[in-house]
């Protein structure tokens, strides 16, 4: 399988990956290339800034559209910072349940109905 | 107000509240010259377009993190700082419906803090929940909602921003205040507090307060060998 590199600051133009509206832009770069049966490396080189928001519409989203297995087969991510790191393991973990777990958020507003 | 074509001015202010909305250059938009800012202490009073992302990105750097007056603090400590502030203003961005986004701040060099508030004038918690979920919640329900870990009004995965937000003031020993409709919510390492208030504000504020002489570790490994092992 063919890799390919997307570069997240080419993407967005900037070293801050913040909003979700360029997560999207990303996100939508993933899905052409793995659909085409890339290796997609999304490379965080010269990204000085995170936010959970821009990671869920970039990364999140995958596991709404493809399995875990396909996710680890063609997808990888390369020169995360440490608080990238964090950021990106809580957010992978969410969108797992998330799709999993559709009932999810009604019990949750059942639980403040009910306190 | 300015809607209908009024004028809106400020009047009977205490010389010292003056000061510093002077020096903040908040009155400025209302009719005063601007105030040096002699103490070199204020975040400048900026309103913007939930679009001026980048516009937003520059004032964060000039005014916090350029700035040579900010108080000695770790470089992983600052960046924590920075990306909580982000987590606020992308959620103002992202949900609330927004024709403008107000923020400043101030540095408390004596008593060691920064205080940071961001303010949009969209539909607040309460309505946005409501309209999701299709339920009557209070404003301090559509709070308490909110505030939980990977709850979201979004149809994709989210609601992490405002639990990250909590785990890192809670280990700076920082505040976080958020008022919306009327609802009161307060979070800091000793407690929580939720009120309701009589008045009603159209929109939603959050002041965040952050310590500068902390000395926590914020650069602990994210406990993966291999990041792509997660997946």
């Amino acid at each position: 399988m063919k890799t390919r590199q997307i570069n997240i600051v080419n993407i967005i133009g900037d070293n801050y990956a913040v909003e979700a509206e360029e997560g999207q832009k990303v996100y939508n770069q993933i899905v052409a290339a793995i659909d085409k049966n890339f290796k997609v490396n999304l490379s965080f080189l010269n990204i000085d800034m995170v936010t959970t928001a821009f990671l869920n519409s970039a990364v999140g989203q995958l596991y709404g559209n493809y399995s875990e297995e396909k996710i680890r087969k063609h997808f990888m991510v390369s020169n995360m910072s440490e608080s990238g790191k964090i950021s990106l393991k809580r957010v992978v973990e969410t969108a797992k349940l998330h799709y999993k777990d559709a009932d999810a958020l009604k019990r949750s507003i059942e639980d403040i109905l009910n306190e | 107000m300015k809607k209908n074509l009024n004028n809106v001015n400020f009047q009977h202010i205490s010389p010292r509240t003056e000061n510093i909305l002077e020096r903040n250059e908040f009155l400025s938009y209302f009719g005063k010259s601007k105030r040096q800012d002699y103490k070199h202490t204020t975040i400048k009073y900026l309103k913007l377009e939930p679009e001026d992302g980048k516009f937003f990105k520059n004032y964060i750097i000039q005014e916090l993190l350029a700035r040579e007056e900010l108080p000695t603090m770790s470089q992983p400590l600052k960046n924590k700082m920075i990306e909580a502030i982000y987590e606020i203003f992308v959620n103002a961005q992202m949900h609330s419906n927004c024709e403008f986004i107000y923020t400043c701040g101030q540095f408390f060099p004596k008593k060691n803090k920064i205080e940071f508030t961001i303010v949009d004038n969209g539909i607040g918690f309460k309505e946005k929940v409501n309209r999701r979920f299709d339920t009557q919640f209070s404003a301090l329900q559509a709070i308490k909602w909110a505030v939980i870990d990977r709850n979201t009004t979004k149809k994709i995965p989210g609601g992490i921003g405002l639990a990250l937000l909590h785990e890192f003031v809670q280990k700076n020993r920082g505040k976080i205040q958020i008022i919306s409709a009327e609802g009161y919510y307060e979070y800091s390492e000793a407690n929580i507090i939720y009120k309701e208030f009589k008045g009603e504000f159209p929109g939603t504020i959050v002041n965040l307060q952050f310590k500068t002489d902390d000395s926590s570790d914020y650069l602990l490994k994210s406990e993966v060998n291999d990041i792509n092992d997660i997946f």
